[in-house]
């Protein structure tokens, strides 16, 4: 957790106090501390909780389960953020907060997808039925992941393509780059951290009954 | 397999409301929509394709609402289960029949509505045919999105499977714009042709799966 | 011959423990009559035995492959919209039907036959979906509660049926609360509580 913070405190400073100025943009870029790195985990938070939902669906694990239905309240806050701190950004450089462009649209998309997740599973009396229902739709809704990363290459348009790739290295120049790379860590291990503390009360709530958790407890 | 083809249509042929509904609604929003605007012919011809498809994906909603719910609280589904131990075949049949009865119906009523407002007699028929394979996906994943919550009520089935719909409206507008620039139909089609059979493969056993989560 | 085996069942909804370690098994010929009170797990056992619910532990074996179930529960499995004539042709083959017509005279449902079963009473529809039972061949009947809600003809009928299936080799498992005319072995659940 201090871990989580430290990064990303370390990467936000170095970010916002003394990465050069945007050619283009001007200092309305910083935002991208915030933004690249909620965006990514947004996406790899879905990624967690569908590999976590096949290990539910196949092997039974319980733990998965639980893991997913923690997980889900953090993806739909990182997910605010970046939809949040993007429209933010928008309004200096596109002059609007939202456009219907394919990868925006995607990215709502995921986050209804979140919301949908804690709805189903909320809504079913039976805790064991809605982890097995949860993770079917987790799984299903794992196809529009490739749909958010590739949309921006399918429909090009107005979202300028992502600021990382692996294959072609980077574009955007390394002391941009290096803050952000912290920030994405920072950004990582907070969330980790944070999924951590969640998931820890809601496997306690889930087997109240147990012994070892009266003993803990 | 034909029998359960056909034991599905002998029920939505009795289910007057469950067919005849959404097509009628169907209607009444491609009418209602011009008159409740008052702009020009010109204007109209350009955006009511997106009024088509928007009322495309809402009734496709409305019509498989319902798809398993009535069986499952009847306890049809618990019979189905002890004779076949799975529900793949009436999955399918069940969306096969439903797109025949309704949803070919409705992309008929689009592309009649879309000759009315500016596309050609010869292209029409193309239009019929984009609307026809995308109701087939969509029909398929909302029948998901009912199978998720079939005793819930259909907000929760719309919050889960919308997000899966939306790439299918997505495709179904680009076909409709090389409809409208009259290039690349072909790939298009094709395009959105696979993906309705991996769709329509696919979705039956997951749908198959979600069903006895539900019984247990 | 025996036909089913339960070992060493048990079954928890929300880590709240319905019954545990029951281990019995059925012969074919034989019938069981499962008792206990309300909430002490009898349609839960029965949707268990028919595989249409997973325990959280043990297991039920069927001892003879292709077992053909023929099973009745809280949930007609008719449909309200069509008549008593148009659900039996949902329901059986045409090989069955004739039979099934047959079963449709003798617990008196012809005269209702062409009205949509949503206006039939609740005794007639629990008729029209016991003839499910009644006109289809299999190893093993499983009825949950069948005789709520018939007269006493029909109740002496599905009697006299069921004395007739066990006869001629034919298990059945049953939950009653009305003491049903049968040779049966008892299974009691206790509605135990969790220690």
């Amino acid at each position: 957790m201090f871990l989580g913070f430290s990064c990303l405190a370390m990467g936000w400073i170095w970010g916002l106090a003394f990465a050069p100025e945007d050619a283009i943009q001007g200092n309305s870029y910083r935002i991208i501390f915030l933004h690249v790195p909620a965006s990514i985990m947004a996406q790899l938070i879905y990624f967690f909780m569908s590999i976590c939902a096949l290990m539910h669906l196949v092997w039974r694990v319980k733990l998965a389960a639980y893991l997913i239905k923690s997980a889900a309240p953090v993806g739909v806050l990182i997910t605010f953020i970046a939809l949040f701190s993007g429209s933010i950004w928008g309004i200096p450089t596109w002059g609007t907060w939202w456009q219907w462009d394919a990868r925006i649209t995607s990215t709502l998309i995921l986050f209804i997808m979140y919301l949908g997740i804690i709805t189903l599973h909320s809504s079913f009396s039976n805790a064991e039925k809605a982890d097995r229902l949860m993770s079917i739709l987790v799984v299903v809704g794992v196809v529009n992941i490739p749909i958010i990363k590739k949309s921006v290459d399918w429909w090009s348009t107005l979202h300028q393509p992502a600021s990382i790739s692996i294959s072609d290295g980077a574009s955007i120049d390394p002391s941009m780059l290096y803050p952000l790379t912290i920030s994405i860590f920072g950004m990582a291990l907070t969330m980790i951290a944070l999924g951590i503390l969640v998931s820890k009360l809601y496997i306690l709530t889930r087997e109240k009954n147990k012994k070892w958790v009266q003993s803990h407890v | 397999m034909i029998n359960f083809f056909s034991l599905e249509a002998f029920k939505l042929r009795h289910k007057l409301r469950a067919w005849l509904g959404p097509l009628l609604i169907m209607i009444l929003v491609l009418i209602a929509f011009p008159l409740s605007i008052d702009i020009s012919q010109y204007d109209l011809n350009k955006f009511y394709f997106s009024v088509i498809v928007v009322s495309l994906l809402m009734i496709s909603f409305l019509a498989t609402e319902s798809i398993f719910s009535e069986d499952y609280e009847d306890g049809s589904l618990e019979q189905i289960h002890l004779e076949e131990k799975d529900f793949y075949k009436i999955t399918l049949a069940k969306i096969l029949v439903h797109v025949l009865f309704i949803g070919i119906p409705m992309a008929l009523i689009g592309s009649i509505f879309s000759f009315a407002n500016g596309v050609s007699l010869a292209e029409a028929p193309k239009i019929f045919v984009i609307l026809s394979i995308s109701t087939l996906i969509l029909f398929n994943v909302f029948a998901f999105g009912s199978a998720l919550s079939i005793n819930k009520g259909s907000m929760l089935g719309v919050v889960a499977s919308l997000p899966l719909a939306l790439p299918a409206i997505v495709l179904l507008g680009r076909g409709v714009r090389t409809v409208q620039y009259g290039q690349g139909f072909f790939e298009v089609s094709v395009l959105m042709a696979g993906v309705a059979l991996i769709v329509t493969a696919l979705m039956p056993i997951i749908i198959s799966a979600t069903l006895k989560t539900h019984l247990e | 011959m025996q036909l089913v085996t339960a070992d060493n069942l048990g079954y928890s909804i929300n880590e709240k423990r319905l019954f545990h370690n029951l281990t019995f098994s059925l012969n074919s010929g034989s019938g069981l009559h499962i008792k206990g009170g309300n909430g002490s797990g009898k349609s839960t056992l029965l949707r268990i035995i028919l595989g249409l619910t997973s325990p959280s532990k043990g297991g039920v074996e069927y001892c003879k492959p292709n077992l053909q179930v023929s099973y009745l529960g809280h949930k007609n499995a008719i449909k309200h919209y069509l008549t008593p004539m148009q659900n039996l042709e949902l329901m059986f083959r045409s090989s069955a039907l004739q039979n099934a017509m047959k079963w449709m005279n003798t617990l008196g449902l012809n005269k209702v036959q062409d009205e949509l079963t949503a206006n039939l009473s609740f005794g007639q529809q629990k008729k029209l979906a016991l003839i499910r039972i009644f006109a289809s061949q299999s190893d093993l009947i499983v009825l949950d509660e069948p005789f709520v809600g018939l007269d006493n003809a029909s109740r002496d009928l599905l009697n006299e049926f069921l004395q007739k299936k066990l006869a001629s080799d034919t298990s059945l498992i049953l939950t009653s609360h009305i003491e049903p005319n049968i040779l049966c072995s008892e299974l009691v659940l206790s509605g135990e509580t969790d220690d």
